[in-house]
């Protein structure tokens, strides 16, 4: 018997390459572009005409509502922000692990970004369209929004109240959609050039080459656009973090008991990046399968995903333990009864539970490598992340709201079916959006990963995981 | 083909490919030094040092971004003013009407909205994009410059010779060369 080739094993105890394989530029371009090209399989149809069912249910229950009004919510005094905000946070702290993953991570220039940033930034575009849907709809009659929220100068002669977060909040949103649109767009217009010279046909080369805007890799332009790059990447660096802070202040400058508190902005960045780099591994571990990505999104992009979720994860739940202490530290019996009685065994205990359980329990699963790296345990976990962190919010706009201060007060909440409804539609719209994403544009950004490349194998300093030395 | 009717005169390239990044880079510095103006590269990817060998002056990004974050401050925080002090003033808990820690979220968001807006556009503009035609595309082989091949461009003065320019391409390192003129449309 011959004795194992050694040199064909990995060693386990190498770490991952950040690119498996040997790759020139030409090989990066074809296998990245592959997915375009290659006609929608049936896994992508099949994917797609669930999401499409799931869009039309937005359809039916956006137009009973506009049609009603939002009486045919669940929506109830005391409980007078419910599904609606919830789904309005959740949604934005998904799209906030895109930004995190393209901008921050690339100040400080973690190589292993590279390979996930455009899916993720995709990601965060879509979600912010999901969640503007629901401040627009709860106002009742998003037709006169326009007045109310934007300093328009309109007949009534008055303008915003620019000292309420909830305006703060229309402001915040809008420019952090309208950035992530230009950063998203700007990153990817060399790669739609790529698509535009590697077609053969001539539609095609048209439609991609008006979206390429005639680039032609010209060094003059280079020059000046790693700058527009850095700095939207600088820019949005504070963006997201402010953006969540914002909303977070939508409930933290309140006195209801449950919301008043001042952990609130740090705990909401944390808690939205751990929901949202869990939203990016619901959808990669699969797209990493079907569209080929193997070789670009490897077991250490995973891991450290799984890293990130693994940290951020405990910093929520360290939010947790401080709303709790600081409700009995300031011994204000309102505090003390929404942390210690309402939320633990009232009504809507088994949803505090769930989410002690799936953002607190779950992610102490990534302590162990196998864990990190197995694919399918991490899709369990990633959907339970998600569940949970949609629990959290739950209890913050639900729990705190059916009972505050006086008992005379109090009532419970129970969603409609066209509260239900809405949630699965925007997960739909969701969904079909990010697969028509994945249909029609390299869901990794082509030309990154060919500079990456080239660093990796002609730059002494940076070695294969992409660490500097 | 140097004058067509109506005044046009088409311009001419001298499109010299090379091997990798690097030649290219070695080649494009060569060729400024030689005396050649203007000179252009096409890669697929950012090069490291492509200000140093093209002489590129500093980039204008950085000024334009800043001027778009402090217009965008300057505009959110007046607006603020104007619309909750001077033109309407409305009393929210006994609160100052100008009370600015409450006017610092949307100053700053504004300031990020018209530095990133100015960043985008600001690129466009300065790169002249869109701008579906350019004589370099006139070339078969230039598509695979956004793939992964690595060209200089050398625009030739109106009588000026291109043989010149070939041979001086080819001696700075050039695999291939070609003259490539704009086609009249």
């Amino acid at each position: 018997m011959a004795a194992p080739n050694h040199a064909a094993m990995p060693d386990p105890l190498e770490p991952h390459a950040l690119i498996e394989g040997t790759h020139t530029d030409k090989t990066i371009n074809d296998s990245l572009l592959n997915h375009v090209w290659r006609g929608a399989g049936k896994g992508w149809w099949a994917m797609f005409s669930v999401a499409l069912a799931a869009l039309s249910l937005l359809v039916i229950s956006l137009s009973w509502t506009l049609y009603k009004g939002i009486g045919v919510w669940g929506n109830n005094i005391p409980v007078g922000w419910a599904f609606g905000i919830i789904n309005f946070v959740w949604w934005i702290g998904i799209g906030h692990a895109g930004t995190l993953i393209s901008a921050i991570l690339l100040l400080f220039q973690q190589k292993w970004r590279t390979s996930i940033n455009r899916f993720a930034e995709a990601m965060t575009l879509f979600a912010v369209i999901c969640a503007l849907l629901f401040p627009l709809i709860h106002t009742g009659r998003p037709w006169f929004a326009a007045y109310w929220l934007m300093p328009y100068p309109s007949v009534q002669g008055i303008w915003p109240q620019f000292k309420s977060p909830l305006t703060w909040d229309v402001f915040a949103v809008s420019t952090y959609f309208t950035i992530s649109l230009l950063f998203w767009f700007i990153g990817l217009v060399p790669d739609l050039a790529a698509l535009r010279d590697s077609t053969p046909s001539r539609t095609k080369r048209f439609i991609y080459g008006m979206f390429a805007m005639g680039w032609r890799g010209s060094g003059r332009h280079w020059a000046e656009y790693k700058w527009a790059y850095i700095l939207l990447a600088g820019l949005s660096t504070p963006l997201v973090l402010s953006v969540h802070t914002i909303v977070s202040f939508d409930f933290a400058v309140s006195v209801i008991p449950g919301w008043h508190t001042t952990i609130f902005p740090p705990y909401f960045v944390a808690g939205a990046v751990f929901s949202g780099f869990a939203m990016v591994l619901t959808w990669m571990l699969p797209a990493r399968h079907y569209l080929g990505l193997k070789h670009v999104v490897t077991p250490k992009h995973l891991e450290n995903m799984a890293k990130v979720m693994l940290v951020t994860g405990m910093m929520v739940t360290y939010g947790y333990v401080m709303e709790h202490f600081i409700a009995w530290y300031s011994g204000n019996p309102y505090e003390q009864g929404q942390f210690f009685k309402v939320r633990w065994t009232g009504p809507m205990a088994p949803i505090f539970w769930l989410m002690v359980t799936c953002n607190c329990v779950v992610p102490q699963l990534y302590w162990f490598k196998k864990v990190r790296t197995n694919v399918p345990m991490l899709w369990v976990t990633s959907v339970l992340i998600n569940v949970g962190m949609w629990c959290e919010r739950f209890n913050i706009v639900v729990t705190s709201l059916h009972r505050d201060f006086l008992p005379s007060k109090w009532e419970n909440y129970a969603p409609t079916w066209v509260d239900i409804t809405l949630f699965i539609g925007t997960i739909g719209l969701f969904s079909t959006l990010f697969l028509l994403f994945l249909k029609f544009v390299p869901a990794v950004a082509v030309t990154e990963v060919k500079e990456l490349r080239h660093e990796l194998a002609h730059d002494p300093s940076v070695d294969a995981v992409g660490e500097t030395h | 083909m140097s004058a067509g009717h109506g005044g046009f005169i088409a311009r001419r390239f001298v499109l010299a490919e090379f091997a990798s990044g690097t030649a290219l880079l070695d080649g494009a510095k060569r060729m400024r030094l030689g005396g050649y103006k203007d000179l252009d590269t096409h890669s697929p990817y950012p090069l490291h040092g492509i200000e140093d060998a093209l002489g590129l002056k500093r980039p204008k990004i950085p000024t334009i971004v800043l001027c778009g974050a402090i217009a965008g401050a300057c505009l959110a925080y007046g607006m603020i003013y104007f619309m909750n002090v001077l033109d309407w003033p409305i009393n929210i808990g006994n609160r100052p009407p100008h009370s600015p820690p409450a006017n610092i979220p949307i100053t700053f968001e504004l300031a990020v909205l018209l530095a990133g807006g100015s960043s985008f556009f600001g690129f466009f503009t300065l790169a002249r994009l869109p701008r579906p035609y350019h004589p370099v595309f006139e070339s078969e082989n230039f598509s695979r410059a956004s793939i992964d091949a690595f060209f200089l461009s050398v625009e030739l003065p109106p009588e000026g010779d291109a043989s010149k320019a070939m041979a001086d391409a080819k001696a700075a390192g050039a695999t291939g060369v070609e003259v490539v003129t704009e086609s009249e449309r």
